[in-house]
């Protein structure tokens, strides 16, 4: 995934759009007071320098789904692992709520369900799940005591190589889809000819915390 | 030379007390189990910044007052130091019951205890990379080895318990020090992130488990009305204060290497940051220098008053040690991005206690001493009257 910094208003559309297309619970103020709110998706204000002279930086933060990702290897019940195609998923019935990929996360894209939810299934209800796959869906329903995190809303991608559709085009992510400015970018970055790789080649970029070795792969292109 | 052992009479009206008392605490600390179980983790203190709370504290904590305890066996039996034989086996019944409370605390804490059964799958079911799954093979071997050597003293297998007392004592090490990489391999947590983290909890460990040896003999032999050895404590206090100075120097070399420029955020904030009053005043001068003041001090450090005092200190110092690492540890904010991050996400995290929690906590300890004082009437842990040597006590505690 490819973000534009130069693009994103900071509009939260993103993180609205997953915990529609994800069904992730709303929270309350409460819980934001008590930091236990769940975000699949997050954007973050950084400020540097000082009045007059300020500069606020708007970072979306989904999951960043790191190629050497601390949180695969930390797992004890092996509920979080990395799929093939490099997203990291977590199986939330071998999930026993340990919370040590919490702690191990460097960004923070991990949440904990700290009571039982009132938003019940894992995903949006027109989306049934496939039961002829044993993968990590199809899940019954939330339940408090597990980590939950971004997956990239893999059942979108899933689906659209079923129906043979071309990923990151047709199908993306609800983030990318939902963004007005355009400011989020799908794809495979091992295809030179996708569009992501494309703007990764005309445009500086970072990747956040690049000096703990994650390799991301969610990149930021700078203003 | 003969060691004879017997059990505690505990028919006193005291006795009977102090089994209500802590069986009612226990059941309290289920009963908060239970309301964390069923309304989930929302009752406990933890967040999303702070994941882990007391539960954690409270294993790491125990976990290290147990593997500690072994090296009275390495003492014994390598060493060849009789004199500390009339406690060893009160000490390692003690590390059992610490251990087993150190797996309890872990089962507490999990979100979801019923699949804990997963810890146990092993190279099957779980990832052996995770610290968690590889010292899951750690605590329960451990438990086994320390129960088999209690077994072989109890059967007065000298060579037999040599052997075992070895295997339990380098298994334990072993675990504490893998308890240690639990926190030492995190890379993503600045003030966790360090290869010391293994060494620094084994010293933890010997230094904590003999003072709460101190503690638990002096307390037990006191309601037993047992004569303790004036000596036996004393040199047990001296090997607490060797081991308190290692201990100084591994938390400070530690902190020291890690608070050199450029990186040292993360020390500074453990040296200086919000919760940094908690690290000096606990942890640094009531849990260290004025035991070992007291330890060093050519008068008080002779008296079982003096090392009893430094030990209670330093018992509680340790656990605030492990409090300060693991919450001050995790309320360190993550820096996704240079600059300053606005609002919840740069914030520093917070742990209030709540009531559940407490009740957890306290259930635990009433729990793991309603097990000892179980274990002191029912097996033959405490030595009889009279002292090895068959010398008359020279002061009465």
């Amino acid at each position: 995934m490819v973000i534009d910094l130069d693009k994103c208003v900071g509009c939260q559309a993103c993180t609205v759009a997953c915990k529609v297309e994800n069904d992730v619970p709303h929270g309350s103020p409460e819980e934001q007071k008590w930091r236990r709110e769940i975000y699949w998706n997050k954007v973050i204000a950084v400020t540097n320098g000082k009045y007059p002279r300020v500069n606020t930086e708007l970072i979306p933060m989904p999951c960043l789904h790191c190629d050497r990702a601390p949180c695969v290897p930390v797992c004890p019940a092996k509920a979080t692992y990395r799929r093939e195609d490099g997203i990291i998923m977590q199986d939330y019935r071998r999930c026993i709520g340990c919370k040590y990929c919490i702690v191990a996360c460097p960004y923070g894209a991990r949440s904990f369900n700290y009571k039982e939810q009132e938003e019940k299934p894992y995903h949006r209800q027109d989306l049934p799940p496939d039961r002829s796959v044993w993968g990590p869906w199809p899940f019954p329903s939330r339940t408090h005591g597990v980590v939950e995190k971004c997956t990239f809303c893999f059942h979108r991608i899933d689906q659209g190589i079923k129906e043979g559709k071309k990923i990151g085009k047709e199908v993306v992510p609800a983030c990318v889809e939902e963004c007005p400015a355009n400011a989020r970018f799908f794809g495979d970055l091992d295809d030179t000819h996708s569009e992501v790789s494309r703007l990764l080649s005309s445009r500086g970029w970072l990747r956040l915390r690049e000096e703990l070795g994650t390799q991301s792969k969610v990149y930021y292109l700078l203003k | 030379m003969s060691l004879t052992f017997t059990s505690m009479e505990g028919k006193s009206r005291g006795f009977y007390i102090l089994v209500a008392i802590l069986a009612g605490l226990t059941v309290l600390g289920f009963i908060g189990f239970m309301i964390s179980y069923i309304e989930g983790h929302q009752t406990l203190g933890t967040s999303n910044i702070i994941p882990w709370g007391m539960t954690i504290i409270i294993a790491i904590y125990l976990i290290g007052l147990s593997a500690g305890l072994h090296i009275l066996a390495f003492l014994i039996h390598i060493l060849g130091r009789k004199e500390w034989k009339p406690v060893i086996r009160m000490a390692v019944f003690l590390a059992i019951v610490l251990i087993f409370g150190a797996m309890l605390s872990i089962a507490l804490d999990i979100g979801r205890p019923e699949k804990a059964w997963r810890l146990f799958m092993f190279f099957y079911l779980n990832n052996m990379t995770s610290m968690f799954a590889m010292n899951a093979i750690f605590y329960s071997c451990y438990f086994v080895a320390a129960s088999i050597y209690l077994m072989t003293l109890f059967a007065d297998r000298e060579k037999l318990s040599k052997i075992m007392g070895m295997v339990a004592f380098c298994w334990a090490m072993l675990t504490h020090g893998g308890t240690g990489l639990i926190f030492g391999l995190i890379v993503a947590r600045e003030p966790w992130f360090s290869s010391l983290r293994p060494f620094e909890f084994i010293m933890a460990a010997l230094t904590s488990s003999l003072a709460l040896l101190v503690v638990v003999i002096v307390v037990t032999f006191k309601f037993t009305q047992r004569q303790a050895r004036n000596e036996l404590v004393v040199s047990l206090g001296k090997l607490v204060a060797g081991f308190l100075c290692g201990l100084l120097l591994l938390i400070w070399v530690g902190e020291l290497i890690h608070g050199y420029i450029p990186h040292n955020a993360g020390s500074a904030f453990m040296l200086a940051g919000p919760f940094s009053g908690l690290f000096w005043i606990f942890q640094v001068i009531l849990g260290e220098v004025i035991p070992l003041f007291i330890l060093f001090h050519p008068r008080f450090g002779k008296k079982v008053k003096g090392v009893v005092t430094a030990s209670i200190l330093i018992v509680v110092g340790v656990f605030f040690e492990r409090f300060y690492l693991v919450i001050a540890g995790l309320a360190y904010p993550l820096s996704y991005f240079p600059g300053k991050i606005e609002g919840i996400y740069g914030a520093v995290g917070f742990f209030p206690m709540t009531p559940v929690e407490s009740v957890i906590s306290v259930g635990l300890f009433a729990f793991m001493g309603f097990l000892f004082i179980m274990g002191l009437k029912n097996l033959q842990l405490l030595p009889a009257e009279e002292g090895p040597e068959g010398t008359p006590d020279q002061k009465a505690i």
